[in-house]
């Protein structure tokens, strides 16, 4: 082995993030808000900020390059990032900040960043106390919030944050960056294929990357090892699992659920998720007014697992919604009860 | 399966009157009451049975159906909010004995039931006055307890007829009768324990001792001991779960609930893993279903805002509201079922270290690509598997460059996991040569006191293979 190869295997491997941009020069599509945040660098002062878009649009790159700009290649001294949705609680992100917020700053810049990914994670208790530690450091801070939603960061916070819109990333750029990644890579890929991942990943470019590199590990990146990668990605078990409930084996459709969430850790909204946009496909075989009528409870349950509830139960108890349903689809009513 | 063969309650009911256990004083008062209806001039028109669970109150009805040729017309709990049902069977009581047609008892099983299964409305007492007024056929109500308030219309028009709770011997004489029947080999032992727990409750005791036999084998006192503790003890988790299903009431529900050393989030999963072997109508599945699902809802609700007044709502619907979810099947809450452990407390414990492993991956990934655990396990874990399956070359590189161990390269590619972990003691024997060599060259390089552009490189690449051996040495 060479020393060239050694460091090789030594360098980045993931895709994603070995051709993440690393400036804001570098960043694709989203033009206004690059030309915006480099006026802020220009003036060496930025407001809070709150970019708010789709996933894998670059918020998170956007963030990292801006931070890059503004403070040079060891920016990450400059940088504390939080994930809201690891972190346990607002009590663990106070006392963080707290800490970063007394190291000293720059010497040209006269603040600090605070980069808080998922923000809409938290709940509006915890934004509240959020808004008063960026209210308390100020002077030496300033945060960068990210979130797929907006509408769930509150007001107070939404009103002293420059928010930042990020739109989903159109087909010439993705296709074009995946293009030259292969390039990069010296991996043989078609055109078709590069257009079928841009229609699978709905302009959520770190998809369209993972996608890519896992093609490419098949062998080469072709439309059909491309559907592959996305047929395997996605557990079949959920449509398996509605089936099976329809089709009136509830303890068997729960023994699917349990090994969706043990072994491929899905989270019990995930799968809620899955199951909306499965029935709501044409794969599934239910009369249109059952769809709504699900959707409706679905949507329930979607709604009392953000609130807290248990996984399992609730899930549970939409499979024996479904047990219901089927049995009436086929035909063979319950009896009816009360009047 | 269990849930096929006839449950031993209904296996071994009396069939005849005489065959029926120390209730010679009531039974003389029907036979009076019912020779009465057949003289055309009954003491009055309705009875009603009343005594503890499990003494004879519907079995007799049977029995006496099948003695002196009536048809049974049956009701019970869960059709009285039906108004359509009691008018259905008030039409069938008016009607006097045709030529053909059969002579009837109408049967109005567990009344009590009105008071829980409506929030004892008053029109569902008024329509069974009305039924007694005009009916040609006799009425038999029973009733654990008939001395509510509300019922007291019904016991003006009815002749009250009690049924004393069993003796143990009664119920003794019982199950030796059924272990024979059985060919079960029977401890005596076991037999007076089982009887002396059933607290004259015949159903009950019947049902114990299907519920020890299940095990196979000879029945003794030691296994019935295990499986069947005291009543008023603590009870075994299977207990606690048999008798919240077997519920006729909330405050029974409520009550079982009180009898166990689980805590709620427990019992919680005993119920939810049992629930649907006992209940299997689709409809009463789903209804059980939905309020465990809103008592879920409310436990959410104290952990979130430490409201522990809430937890009485937890416990009421977990418990009550599964009891009495079963409506179209009534009777299938009483059916004998194996419970089990609650699998996914089982699950959990036999995959804690693979899912330790799973997370252990999403951190560092997450940690490597910005982006938190949830969302590498959602969106980027499922693609480094399928290279992981896939390519030997691309996973073992991979797993160098995240430092992964050897039993999360397992956990990523079960079938070529020792492929993968092979090619990566190659390449990591391969980089610390690769190191050495590096080092001893810029010893050279610096004696001969080269600052040139290369020895920088070298430098560089130096500081991050070093940094990489130190990693790997554990």
């Amino acid at each position: 082995m060479s020393e060239e190869e050694a460091s090789k295997i030594l360098a980045e491997l993931l895709w994603t993030e070995k051709y993440r941009p690393k400036t804001l020069d570098e960043v694709v599509n989203q033009e206004e808000v690059v030309l915006r945040l480099k006026q802020f660098i220009k003036e060496k002062n930025t407001p809070h900020l709150l970019f708010a878009g789709p996933p894998g649009t670059g918020k998170t790159t956007v963030a990292h390059a801006f931070a890059h700009d503004l403070y040079g290649s060891d920016y990450r001294l400059y940088l504390l990032e939080l994930n809201a949705s690891d972190e346990r609680g607002i009590d663990v992100i106070r006392t963080k900040v707290k800490e970063f917020a007394r190291t000293k700053t720059p010497g040209n810049v006269p603040f600090k960043l605070i980069l808080l990914d998922e923000s809409d994670n938290m709940t509006s208790d915890a934004q509240q106390a959020l808004r008063r530690l960026m209210e308390m450091y100020v002077a030496a801070t300033r945060f960068i919030l990210i979130a797929n939603y907006p509408s769930k960061i509150i007001e107070p916070i939404q009103s002293r944050c420059a928010v930042f819109r990020f739109v989903p990333l159109n087909r010439e750029d993705v296709v074009g960056r995946l293009s030259w990644i292969c390039g990069r890579e010296g991996v043989k890929c078609d055109q078709d294929a590069l257009n079928t991942i841009y229609d699978l990943s709905e302009g959520d470019m770190r998809k369209a990357i993972n996608i890519l590199q896992t093609a490419a590990a098949l062998g080469e990146v072709s439309v059909s090892n491309v559907y592959k990668v996305v047929g395997l990605a996605h557990p079949r078990e959920i449509r398996e699992m509605i089936k099976t409930a329809l089709s009136g084996d509830f303890i068997k459709a729960r023994n699917i659920l349990r090994s969706l969430m043990v072994t491929y850790g899905l989270s019990g909204i995930d799968i809620v998720k899955q199951i909306h946009r499965e029935i709501t496909s044409s794969d599934i075989d239910l009369p249109e007014e059952a769809k709504v009528e699900l959707a409706d409870y679905v949507g329930e349950i979607q709604f009392r697992l953000v609130e807290g509830a248990d996984e399992e139960i609730q899930l549970d108890a939409l499979l024996a919604r479904l047990v219901l349903l089927g049995k009436k689809v086929v035909g063979v009513a319950p009896k009816r009860v009360g009047k | 399966m269990s849930v096929s063969k006839i449950p031993w309650v209904i296996k071994y009911r009396p069939k005849k009157l005489s065959e029926f256990v120390n209730q010679e004083e009531a039974l003389e008062k029907i036979k009076t009451w019912i020779k009465g209806w057949l003289s055309g001039k009954p003491e009055k028109k309705a009875a009603l049975f009343y005594g503890p669970p499990g003494s004879g109150k519907t079995s007799i009805v049977e029995a006496l159906c099948r003695e002196y040729g009536f048809q049974l017309i049956e009701m019970n709990a869960s059709d009285y909010r039906r108004e359509q049902d009691i008018e259905r069977v008030a039409k069938l009581a008016s009607v006097q004995r045709g030529l053909f047609a059969s002579k009837r008892i109408i049967l109005l099983d567990e009344i009590d039931g009105l008071a829980l299964t409506g929030g004892a409305d008053e029109g569902a007492i008024e329509a069974i006055v009305e039924l007694i007024e005009t009916t040609k056929n006799p009425v038999i109500m029973t009733a654990n307890n008939p001395w509510d308030l509300v019922f007291r219309p019904l016991r003006d028009y009815s002749l009250m007829i009690e049924f004393k709770r069993l003796s143990k011997s009664n119920v003794l004489e019982v199950l030796r009768r059924i272990c024979a029947a059985e060919k079960l080999s029977c401890d005596d032992k076991a037999l007076n324990f089982i009887a002396e727990k059933s607290e004259g409750d015949l159903r009950s005791a019947i049902n114990d001792l299907e519920a020890v036999a299940e095990g196979g084998g000879k029945i003794t006192e030691e296994i019935a001991k295990q499986l069947l503790r005291a009543r008023d003890r603590i009870l075994e988790p299977f207990e606690v779960v048999r008798k919240i299903f077997w519920s006729k009431y909330v405050w029974q529900a409520k009550l079982s609930a009180t009898q166990t050393d689980l805590d709620p989030d427990t019992l919680m999963e005993w119920i939810n893993e049992n629930l649907p072997r006992q209940i299997t109508d689709p409809e009463d599945l789903w209804r059980a279903y939905e309020a465990l699902a809103r008592a879920d809802v409310y436990r959410g609700r104290v952990v979130r805002t430490g409201s522990w007044d809430l937890l009485a709502y937890v416990t009421e619907l977990m418990t009550a509201g599964v009891a009495l979810a079963p409506r179209n099947d009534p009777k299938s809450k009483f059916r004998w079922v194996k419970y089990q452990f609650p699998e996914k407390i089982r699950l959990m414990s036999h995959t804690k270290e693979a899912r330790a492993l799973r997370d252990g991956i999403a951190s560092i990934v997450g940690e490597h690509i910005h982006a938190s655990k949830a969302k590498v396990l959602k969106d980027v874990l499922p693609y480094i598997k399928i290279i992981f399956e896939n390519n030997v070359e691309e996973a073992a590189k991979i797993a160098i460059s995240l430092n992964l161990t050897d039993p999360m390269i397992k956990y990523l590619s079960p079938s070529t996991s020792d492929d993968i972990i092979t090619r990566v003691r190659e390449l990591r024997k391969a980089i610390r040569a690769e190191a050495k060599r590096i080092e001893s060259r810029r010893e050279e390089t610096q004696k001969n006191a080269g600052k040139n552009e290369e020895a920088r490189k070298h430098q560089q690449t130096k500081s991050s293979l070093d940094f990489f051996v130190k990693k790997t040495k554990h």
